[in-house]
């Protein structure tokens, strides 16, 4: 991030810090705190949910109140707004937003944006008009009109695409919306599509709560801090360990993991790592997090490390009784279970039914030369 | 999509997937698809009618290929039917007939 009056002095996010300090040489450098960020947030989503059981957090500073039957419990949007700022405030006096659905971007100090709308993106788009600590409203009758006001930069489009909707003079949602979708979904294809309805205000996403995971950390002090990475690698793989031994991962697998770190002088350093195939498995999980620590390593050395585990996936229960590895009893358990299936079926049926999809000429412009289906034998 | 077993790979025992399938599309003054029946889909009412109208026309693109051996020459149309449905229709450009496929 870049403060206004660096940005004045063309100070910009991505070039060097040579660079910077030659444009600006007053300039102040911060080192990020993922961790307390973090903090923040979860701080944040937790005053949220006092007031409204259905949160989505969509990105770190923003996240989306669902407040359908509120009205009944709190009033009106402006009563609901209180109620939200209230718990925020209480909360540790920073900040929030929502929307009728309800969207929030906060920020640490200058306190939060509130849009309220229905949908997530119109209650977005209201929240990035608000001014820090203000809120705005969009009703459903003036929602269109809303909408077509706005540039078509708030759109969920890569750059290119924002760059053509200039080149074709299209400069808000209401030159878009003044298209006929056929012609705009022509050009853009679905994507197009997509955002033509969504600035029609046609698309009203809903708020998708999540199931709060109860997250299982192990943390590990050191006497003096290490910088040394092969000591971290392996203290990571440690703490792993130890967290898979928790009584509440009985029967979950690790689907998120993320490691912490605490550095001399009060700096942070933060992973997290999204397991494509959530595990049990000691050395699938702390892997990644090794990976990551040598391509990008604290800034400083570490004082305290911990590992966290927040989201699972379910283990399967029967396989767990024989294997102390739920991801391996289960793959093991489905290719046992597959063979058994392959053998019934061609005794049964005298010829087998089940297939493999392999690719042929996977680039081929014909469709039909892509793919094709061959006889499964385990 | 799952890992080939150890099988060797024998080319009479392969299957071809997403095989085109005859349809009639209704075409409009312009030469674009308006609408498609397609006898294999359930009927849409109960006078047992088969034709969807077409809702969006995508990219339209031609291939040429193979002209070597039994030449290919088709006009592909990306479109989204009535209720959603996303598919590709192509044009036989040496028959005339139109065939409709999976994207």
């Amino acid at each position: 991030m870049v403060s206004p009056i660096a940005r004045r002095m063309a100070v910009r996010p991505g070039i060097t810090v040579s660079q910077a300090i030659g444009l600006c040489p007053p300039l102040v450098l911060l080192e990020p705190d993922p961790v307390w960020y973090d903090e923040l947030f979860a701080h944040l989503l937790l005053a949220l949910s006092q007031v409204s059981p259905v949160i989505e957090p969509a990105e770190l500073g923003r996240a989306y109140v669902g407040v359908d039957g509120l009205e009944g419990l709190y009033g009106g949007p402006e009563r609901v707004i209180a109620e939200i700022i209230q718990a925020v405030s209480r909360k540790g006096g920073m900040a929030v937003a929502e929307d009728g659905v309800a969207s929030s971007h906060f920020t640490a100090l200058p306190p939060y944006r509130l849009g309220w709308g229905r949908g997530k993106f119109t209650a977005w788009v209201a929240a990035t008009r608000a001014r820090p600590g203000e809120f705005v409203i969009v009703t459903d009758q003036g929602r269109r009109e809303f909408l077509a006001s706005q540039p078509v930069a708030v759109l969920p489009l890569d750059p290119d695409t924002h760059r053509k909707l200039l080149q074709l003079s299209l400069r808000t949602l209401g030159d878009l919306t003044a298209l006929p979708e056929a012609a705009v979904t022509s050009q853009f294809g679905r994507q197009g599509r997509l955002v033509w309805r969504l600035a029609a205000g046609l698309t009203t996403d809903p708020v998708i709560g999540r199931e709060v995971p109860q997250p299982i950390s192990a943390e590990l002090d050191f006497p003096t801090p290490i910088a040394d990475r092969v000591i971290l690698s392996q203290a990571i793989g440690k703490l792993v360990e130890r967290a898979l031994k928790s009584p509440r991962r009985v029967g979950w697998r690790v689907h998120t993991v993320r490691a912490r770190a605490a550095l001399e002088q009060g700096a942070s350093w933060l992973c997290e790592i999204t397991l494509k195939d959530p595990s049990a498995d000691q050395h699938r999980i702390a892997a990644p997090l090794q990976t990551r620590l040598e391509q990008v390593p604290p800034t400083g050395a570490v004082e305290r490390l911990a590992v966290e585990f927040t989201a699972f996936a379910p283990g399967t229960t029967e396989l767990q009784l024989f294997a102390r590895d739920a991801e391996s009893a289960a793959r093991a358990g489905r290719r046992t279970a597959l063979r058994a299936a392959v053998r019934e079926i061609k005794t049964r049926l005298k010829r087998p039914l089940l297939h493999h999809v392999i690719e042929v000429h996977p680039w081929s412009r014909l469709p039909e030369r892509r793919y094709a289906l061959i006889d499964y034998e385990p | 999509m799952v890992a080939p077993s150890r099988t060797p790979l024998r080319v009479d025992r392969l299957r071809a997937l997403n095989l085109p399938r005859r349809v009639e599309v209704e075409l409009d003054q312009h030469g674009r698809p308006g609408a498609i029946r397609d006898d294999d889909e359930p009927a849409q009412t109960s006078a047992g009618e088969h034709r969807r109208a077409i809702e969006t026309i995508g990219e339209v693109w031609r291939v040429d290929d193979e002209w070597w051996r039994q030449s290919i020459s088709r006009r592909y149309v990306d479109v989204v039917l009535e209720g959603g449905r996303h598919v590709v229709l192509f044009e036989d450009l040496t028959t005339g007939q139109w065939w409709l496929q999976k994207p």
